[in-house]
């Protein structure tokens, strides 16, 4: 491990050689930026992941079974386990999506589970991420550089090799697929995640599509070369949200988007990878009934803890979250990458006062969090290891089987002091090895 | 893989281009540095009128700083090479990771020197890195459309600039037959009239010296992309 350590400096610069970054804006400007590398991986013992994939299975198993349910019978919603006013006013349910059924009924193919490793020892999920989850491209670059570093960490270490990330995407997408070509489609190269967009690309042999590319015929859609030839899609992984998917179902203004999508969608003649409408199940509100959605759908107990939560839309956690602001963590749900984060002990005594107002005014737009002590990780500074605050996402995949990646995006912070640890605010990653004994 | 679209086929098209911008402007420039050390000032005069692009400079070493380094010159080597860039990186799919990987290190270079003392020096490995670039590409970039269409791009680039420093004929010859043959097989629309007219100039060995601005146009247009 220490030849792995000492080759750190190697393994960043052949990553940004091979131009591993992400696109930032800062100002209105765009820029792109590398992602550092710390080469002291996420260490999972093989029943800890026996353990988390386990309850990661179970977790995205039950989320699908919510999105089927909540766009078709709702019966969990007439059950009175969710409340209706948290389905219908989120703003990731979209009517657009009622009554449709995905092929195979999967709606979250790929899901990016945030979870923190909890200074007792637990794991806790803090959140589930059913749109678009990036961010897997990264450990599996950095491994395959790892290993051309330090041959010897890999060849005295039972660690499963995690490269096969672009075989168990392709899988998905074959498994979906409606009989065309598989396309990868982004929203171009000033998209935060394009070098993730285009690396999928490469590695899983899709075509990397802009909007223009496509276009709908016939109620199917089409990837158009530049011959003029056409050729049917079958199967469509898109990184771009749902709102600008299809400009006739949803944001008319929007330049991008390929119109009719949703109506090829619909009639079943295209899979589109993850459907559309999944914000509502990744709704930070709706996180706190996901271990509900395992008893009811499963009947089973939910195998990972969420952190725990408070929603302030109930009287009882409101007027716990009201009393006790200064020791929680606020997220606001509209927002996501570590946006709309605040911690009650940041807050001056006027702020405080402010936040509590905006919490009884708006309920439903806040959730809250105990803060959890989680589990420092070591990290290179100098010559010197130093603890930081780390999560992992790990990426589950949903096909023929529902399939847990033995590996995972293991974020962390660079500041000290804080617990955010995105890359567009800072963060760097690590390689997350999982033991095969 | 396998469908190249109108999109990326402009892309291709002027990946190529730019490398080869970069490419034979760097080494016209390291020729043309050597003249500026016994040269009066203004002696890169000349240059900038032949290759059409603004004389903005105030003075040789000015001239050796932005031509190479300033990034608001639209006409400096790494004004042209992040063109290349901006081509290639959309293109990870079609072309691979490990070519990709040589544009981002000739970019890489060039930024890097922009503090340099030295630049023939440090500027050296770009021309490794291009032709590295090339290489690489006949190895790993699968589909001989795109390696086509690149070259295209590539070949007509080149006969444009070796028109335009009024290269010798006979190298003007073999590109342009390099090109010709290049174009015969992608499936891009081209201009017939464009090539009967070069291949006309080329056959009655035109005077590149006075017709070089005839040759350009029929050059520009051959290769019907945006």
């Amino acid at each position: 491990m220490r030849e792995l350590i000492d080759h750190t400096e190697g393994i960043n610069r052949l990553l940004a050689r091979y131009g591993v970054k992400f696109g930032l804006y800062k100002n209105g400007t765009f820029h792109e930026q590398l992602f550092p590398f710390d080469a002291i991986p996420r260490v999972i013992s093989h029943e800890q992941f026996l353990y988390l994939e386990k309850g990661l299975i179970q977790r995205v198993n039950a989320l699908n079974l919510f999105l089927e349910d909540v766009y078709g019978e709702k019966k969990i919603i007439r059950d009175g386990v969710v409340p209706e006013e948290f389905v219908f006013s989120s703003s990731g349910y979209l009517p657009e999506c009622e009554g449709m059924t995905p092929p195979k009924k999967i709606h979250s193919h790929i899901s990016g589970i945030d979870l923190v490793l909890g200074k007792d020892g637990d794991w806790y999920i803090l959140e589930d991420n059913l749109r678009i989850p990036s961010g897997a491209s990264y450990p599996m670059i950095a491994r395959e550089i790892c290993r051309q570093a330090s041959p010897e960490t890999f060849r005295n270490n039972p660690i499963v090799d995690n490269r096969n990330y672009a075989k168990l995407l392709q899988e998905v997408m074959e498994y979906v697929n409606t009989g065309g070509v598989p396309v990868i489609m982004t929203p171009g190269r000033y998209n935060a995640a394009y070098f993730e967009h285009s690396y999928l690309a490469e590695r899983t042999d899709s075509e990397l599509a802009m909007c223009t590319d496509l276009f709908v015929e016939d109620n199917y859609l089409y990837f158009r070369d530049y011959r003029g030839k056409k050729q049917q899609v079958g199967v469509i992984y898109r990184r771009i949200s749902d709102e600008y998917l299809d400009p006739m179902t949803f944001l008319p203004e929007s330049l991008i988007g390929v119109p009719g999508i949703m109506d090829v969608y619909r009639s079943g003649h295209v899979a589109i990878v993850n459907a559309p409408g999944n914000g509502v199940a990744d709704d930070k509100g709706i996180y706190y009934f996901v271990p509900k959605m395992v008893k009811y759908y499963l009947g089973e107990e939910p195998i990972l803890k969420n952190a725990p939560t408070y929603l302030p839309f109930y009287e009882e956690d409101r007027k716990y979250v009201l009393d006790n602001l200064e020791k929680l963590v606020v997220k606001d749900v509209a927002e996501a990458g570590g946006y709309g984060v605040i911690f009650g002990n940041e807050l001056s005594r006027e702020k405080l006062a402010e936040m509590k107002q905006l919490i009884e005014k708006e309920s439903r737009r806040f959730i809250a969090q105990e803060v959890i002590d989680f589990q420092d990780m070591s990290i290179m500074e100098g010559d010197e290891p130093v603890p930081r605050k780390a999560d992992l996402r790990a990426f589950v995949l949903s096909g023929e089987k529902t399939k847990v990646w033995a590996s995972g995006l293991t974020r962390f912070s660079r500041n000290p002091d804080s617990f955010v640890v995105n890359s567009s605010q800072g963060g760097g990653f690590k390689d997350t090895w999982v033991l095969s004994r | 893989m396998g469908i190249i679209s109108l999109e990326k086929l402009d892309h291709l098209y002027w990946l190529g281009r730019y490398t080869e911008r970069v490419y034979t402007t760097l080494r016209n420039f390291f020729k043309i540095y050597d003249c500026l050390i016994e040269s009066p000032e203004g002696a890169y005069r000349g240059y900038c009128e032949r290759l059409n692009i603004p004389d903005i400079y105030t003075s040789n070493k000015q001239f050796v700083y932005s031509y190479l380094f300033e990034g608001e010159n639209p006409d400096s080597l790494l004004s042209n090479m992040n063109r290349a860039y901006d081509n290639a990186i959309v293109l990870r799919e079609e072309i691979s990771s490990k070519v990709l990987s040589y544009i981002q290190l000739a970019l890489d270079t060039i930024e890097a020197g922009k503090s340099t003392t030295a630049p023939v020096f440090d500027l050296q490995p770009v021309l490794d890195y291009l032709l590295a670039f090339w290489g690489c590409a006949d190895d790993y970039v699968e589909m001989e459309d795109c390696r086509n269409i690149m070259k295209c791009g590539k070949y007509v680039e080149r006969l444009d600039l070796y028109i335009r420093l009024n290269y010798n004929m006979k190298d003007i010859e073999k590109e342009f037959n390099k090109l010709v043959h290049r174009i015969q097989k992608t499936h891009m629309c081209y201009n017939m009239d464009n090539l009967d007219r070069l291949t006309e100039m080329m056959n009655r060995k035109a005077d590149w010296k006075t017709e070089y601005q005839e040759a350009l146009c029929y050059l520009g247009g051959i290769i019907e992309v945006r």
